[in-house]
């Protein structure tokens, strides 16, 4: 009976090892239905597959490539842009594909030495940049075209792709914030500094109904840059020493405090239905928020932050964000030529116009504004008039820790009340600790 | 006669204030749906949304590989419901069954282990998947959340499992049946209550799951549904709310079916078998 | 010989499941301390080394008073949603399982919704649905009421119990189905004779359901807790998701840990900030069970 109980147990062992089979022969197949697109076990099969792909779409005998890029962005301005590039390189036979992916920065940090699963590219931001470069995962886009080429390229742009003197990004597009009102809804002429922006703040709100004259994201640091940086404060300055609590900083959180209280809750969700819905009469906001408003039927005029004087003398000065295609180096070793000519297409002006015309973003081409249609796009002059007095956003690695403490010290002041000077000399702290904690 | 009077008046309260539970829990489902079938574009409930449509789900399931996803997720979640059910099922037994040195303190080791947050073996478990040529397919994925709920597994188990009577075993034993004999004719249906919900938690999980879902997965065909979603809806900047709603009530939906359909099994496999302890 | 196989058995059985343990939660332990050990970060990204204790002297170093209030932070969380979930759930159960209520099936069905959402949307719904100031439904009916606007999460005390409903909302019906399940696995003979001697349902309550319960429940119970101890989804997206940081500062050890060690992308540190949590969730699942064993040797 002993032997016999055994026999079972064995038997119940084989039972599991067959459900594992049977598990691993089910992923198997699913794997080779899927076949035709390229499923990734390794890098040498990654490639077969690639080029057994793309021969039958494009029915071509000659080798093609695949170049892929990861982004978090609008799916169809992506796909818009891919196609561009294919266009341009279809003789090439070289292919770009956008895959989507939240958290793009987590991501690469997980995928960027793996040449069999990770992209070849990625599009984001230009402020993670240092950290990527300190972490040797990026190849530099000077090593890939001749810096001759970018000659058309805005200077601005080449700045924040630049880290540590090497052009390691290669720049498509950037964004400022910008000043977008309601038409119907604003009464009179727009003020031109921001304490008559105030008044008729002061004058227009009316909390209780839930009617407001102007929102913004009011504990969000981006968007509370403009009072910032033309207070001539700083989140972080060029050698990582962070500005949470210098004077000029104070300053300016205690003045944009005044507007965060007739601002709303300043979530996202909150202030762009807010517009959308003719309950706020403007906003500052960024080109990412007109298709909403197109769909909601707004009456929209753009006005440039610059047009706005600070009681400092100073203009506003928003950040610029310059969205780059960054190269990983694993990438760069196998299909070098390919990612330089998708670089090279991004050198000329047609993305950039496209991307203009399209989706109101501003080109880093300086080429693409002679274009009628960009030069005649509100939206877009009105970025390119805030670009002169833009900041890039810092982009040392120790940027990356910045964002939680300003954006705690931002909701402490306007949203649970404490004093600036306290909670700025906290965060300071934070963000002293979070930058040493990096080392 | 009052006695029947009383009773149907408790039925009733009960009623009503099931009805109250049910209408408060959904509320925020409530305000999901009608933000799923209303035209505007909109991001928030305002009271001002325009005409109801059922355009929202179209566009998911026509314009998404939304069939891709659901499918992705039915294998996923199966193939970690047979794995994680057959090693816990067999684990949870000898836990339950016999008594060896060392059960105790292995029981307390494995709750330990679980006390790990799991997002934190997330980069170690990518290390090892890369080596393993485990990352971007689903038998990865099936490890990691069997190996994640196979603890969960064990212990749901053995409580039940600790309180069918060793008589009836016994009177197998004797009978001549061996151990699969027993875990398979009177352990399994005896338990079949907490077989089948431990079953479907550990398919709501996986179901559910998203973060190592789109962080092993890489290509939007291979996502599962609450991955897929997540990967393209979670920004806040690219989102569209009536799609975004959508898709969380089509995800929510299969699991609500299974739930409905699964009921009547989660009667007591000890009261339905006509066995008392 | 045959005790030697006797003695072996058991582990034979739990071999696929030990394999799979070791692999998916063990492995990555063991990885985490050895990570910990070295100056893995994004300087030393690729040629990392072993740097010794250092890790551990700058993680020790953040068991500070900040630490102190998120670990009091967890525990009352922990302690207060246990209660609520487990009492909440034990009414809600015993009043499904009145005889003669027909609609059962669609109840249990209709409770378990918010479970058949993936955690995400449901804290998102939430934040902008029910908490939002402008929009939320709790702040309609609070303004309906004539009240002035409510910044649920704004201040320490109200995001707590806003997380904490939140929080109830999702488990809630797990718990639910869970006791459900249990109670109808209660030999029902026994309430028969507990009415002949005349109990009331107050006593049979007592003495008969909630004893029977225990065996079946201790387990779940347990998981249960160490699940809220470890909650980090529901504090993180409501109160500190960057670009939505609500004003509260508010902490439980795992954000404690994710904002003071993770955001700086240094694995080596944040390595070992993770083996100092974990040695403390061992060390104090240990004290609970020493509080516990009286209870457990009944078995």
């Amino acid at each position: 009976m002993k032997k016999k109980s055994i026999l079972k147990k064995l038997s119940l062992l084989t039972a599991c090892a067959l459900t594992l089979g049977s598990l691993f022969g089910c992923s198997q197949n699913t794997a080779a239905e899927e076949s035709s697109q390229p499923t990734s076990t390794s890098g040498e099969t990654s490639a077969d597959d690639n080029q057994t792909t793309s021969a039958e779409n494009q029915t071509s005998e000659q080798e093609s490539i695949v170049v892929t890029a990861w982004h978090d962005n609008d799916e169809a301005m992506m796909n818009a842009l891919a196609e561009v590039v294919n266009k341009a390189l279809a003789e090439e036979n070289i292919t770009l594909r956008f895959e989507k992916k939240s958290d793009v920065a987590g991501q690469i940090r997980l995928y960027g030495t793996d040449a069999a699963n990770g992209p070849d590219l990625y599009l984001f931001a230009h402020d993670s940049l240092g950290g990527f470069a300190e972490m040797g995962i990026l190849e530099p886009v000077e090593n890939l075209i001749d810096p001759a080429k970018e000659a058309d390229l805005l200077p601005m742009t080449l700045e924040a792709a630049t880290y540590k003197d090497v052009q390691y990004l290669m720049p498509v597009y950037y964004e400022t914030l910008l000043f977008m009102y309601n038409k119907d809804l604003w009464e009179g002429e727009l003020p031109s500094t921001t304490d008559e922006l105030y008044d008729y703040m002061t004058a227009h709100t009316d909390t209780a109904a839930g009617t407001y004259a102007l929102v913004n994201q009011h504990s969000t640091s981006y968007n509370v840059a403009p009072f910032i940086n033309g207070f001539g404060g700083y989140i972080i300055d060029k050698d990582a020493n962070p500005g949470l609590d210098t004077q000029e900083m104070k300053d300016a959180i205690t003045y944009n405090s005044k507007f965060a209280a007739l601002q709303a809750d300043g979530d996202y969700n909150t202030v762009t239905t807010l517009f959308n819905e003719g309950k706020a009469a403007a906003i500052i906001g960024g080109p990412w928020l007109i298709s909403g408003i197109h769909d909601a039927g707004i009456n929209l005029g753009i006005k440039s932050l610059s047009d706005f004087t600070l009681p400092n003398g100073n203009v506003m000065m928003p950040y610029s964000g310059v969205q780059c295609l960054g190269v990983l180096k694993v990438a760069a070793q196998t299909k070098k030529e390919a990612i330089a000519k998708v670089l090279e297409v991004l050198t000329q002006p047609e993305a950039g116009i496209m991307l203009a015309q399209n989706f109101n973003c501003a080109p880093a081409n300086s080429k693409a504004y002679e274009d009628a249609q960009v030069a005649a796009n509100e939206m877009i002059l009105a970025m390119e008039k805030t670009a002169i007095n833009a900041v890039p956003m810092p982009n040392i690695p120790e940027m990356s820790v910045m964002w939680g403490p300003a954006e705690s010290l931002l909701a402490a002041v306007n949203k649970s009340g404490e004093d600036v000077d306290s909670a700025a000399s906290k965060y300071q702290q934070e963000a002293l600790n979070a930058i040493a904690d990096m080392q | 006669m009052n006695q029947t009077i009383k009773k149907k008046l408790h039925l009733l309260l009960l009623n009503l204030f099931f009805s109250c539970i049910c209408l408060l829990s959904l509320v925020p489902i409530l305000y999901v749906l009608l933000l799923s079938i209303s035209s505007g574009g909109g991001a928030l409930l305002t009271g001002s949304f325009g005409s109801l449509t059922l355009e929202n789900y179209r566009k998911i399931i026509v314009e998404e590989p939304f069939l891709k996803w659901l499918l992705n997720s039915v294998i996923l979640s199966v193939g970690t419901m047979l794995l994680a059910m057959g090693t816990s099922v067999s684990a949870s037994y000898a836990f339950s069954r016999f008594h060896f040195r060392g059960k105790n303190k292995a029981m307390h080791l494995l709750l330990l282990l679980n006390a790990f947050p799991q997002i934190l073996s997330m980069f170690a478990i990518f290390r090892l998947f890369r080596l393993m040529n485990l990352l971007d397919s689903h038998m990865g994925l099936i490890f990691i959340y069997a190996g994640s709920m196979c603890i969960f597994g064990i212990w749901n188990l053995k409580g039940y499992f600790d309180s069918i009577p060793i008589e009836i075993e016994e009177a197998a034993k004797i009978d001549g049946s061996g151990n699969l004999q027993l875990i398979l004719k009177i352990i399994m249906p005896l338990a079949r209550p907490a077989i089948i919900v431990t079953g479907v938690m550990i398919l709501i999980f996986v179901w559910n799951e998203y973060l190592f879902a789109t962080t092993f997965m890489l290509r939007e065909e291979s996502y599962t549904l609450s991955g897929g979603l997540y990967q393209l809806q979670a920004n806040d900047y690219s989102r569209s709310w009536p799609l975004f709603s959508a898709a969380a009530i089509l995800v929510s939906v299969p699991i609500l079916i299974i739930f409905f359909c699964i009921q009547k099994h989660m009667v007591s496999g000890l009261t339905a078998g006509g066995v008392k302890g | 010989m045959e005790n030697t196989k006797k003695k072996w058995l058991p582990w034979i059985y739990c071999l696929p499941a030990f394999v799979l343990i070791g692999a998916i939660v063990l492995f990555p332990i063991l990885y985490t301390g050895y990570i910990s050990f070295t100056n893995m970060n994004l300087y030393h990204w690729q040629d990392y080394t072993f740097i010794g204790m250092d890790n551990y002297i700058r993680a020790l170093g953040k068991v500070n008073s900040g630490f102190l209030s998120a670990l009091a932070t967890t525990l009352l969380w922990t302690i207060v949603n246990m209660i609520l979930d487990v009492g909440i759930a034990y009414i809600l159960a015993v009043g499904l399982n009145t005889e003669g209520l027909r609609a059962r099936r669609i109840y249990k069905t209709l409770l378990v919704f918010p479970w058949a959402m993936p955690a995400y949307v449901s804290i998102l719904v939430w934040r902008v649905g029910m908490f939002n100031t402008e929009f939320g439904l709790l702040n309609k009916i609070v303004t309906a009421l004539g009240f002035d606007k409510v910044d649920f999460l704004s201040r320490n005390v109200p995001a707590f119990l806003s997380c904490m409903v939140l929080n109830l909302w999702m488990s809630l019906p797990y718990m639910v189905v869970m006791i459900d399940g249990g109670l109808s696995s209660i030999d029902k003979s026994m309430y028969e004779s507990a009415v002949l001697d005349g109990a009331s349902s107050w006593q049979k309550s007592f003495y008969i359901t909630i004893p029977s319960l225990k065996k079946i429940m201790a387990p779940i119970v347990i998981m249960t807790t160490f699940t809220m101890f470890k909650q980090f989804d529901i504090l993180y997206l409501l109160t500190m998701q960057k670009g939505a940081v609500s004003g509260s500062t508010l902490q439980t050890i795992i954000t404690y840990a994710h904002q003071n060690a993770f955001v700086s992308n240094n694995y080596g540190l944040s390595s070992a900030v993770s083996m100092v949590i974990f040695v403390i969730i061992i060390l104090f699942s240990l004290w609970t069970n020493t509080a516990a064993v009286p209870e457990r040797k009944g078995k």
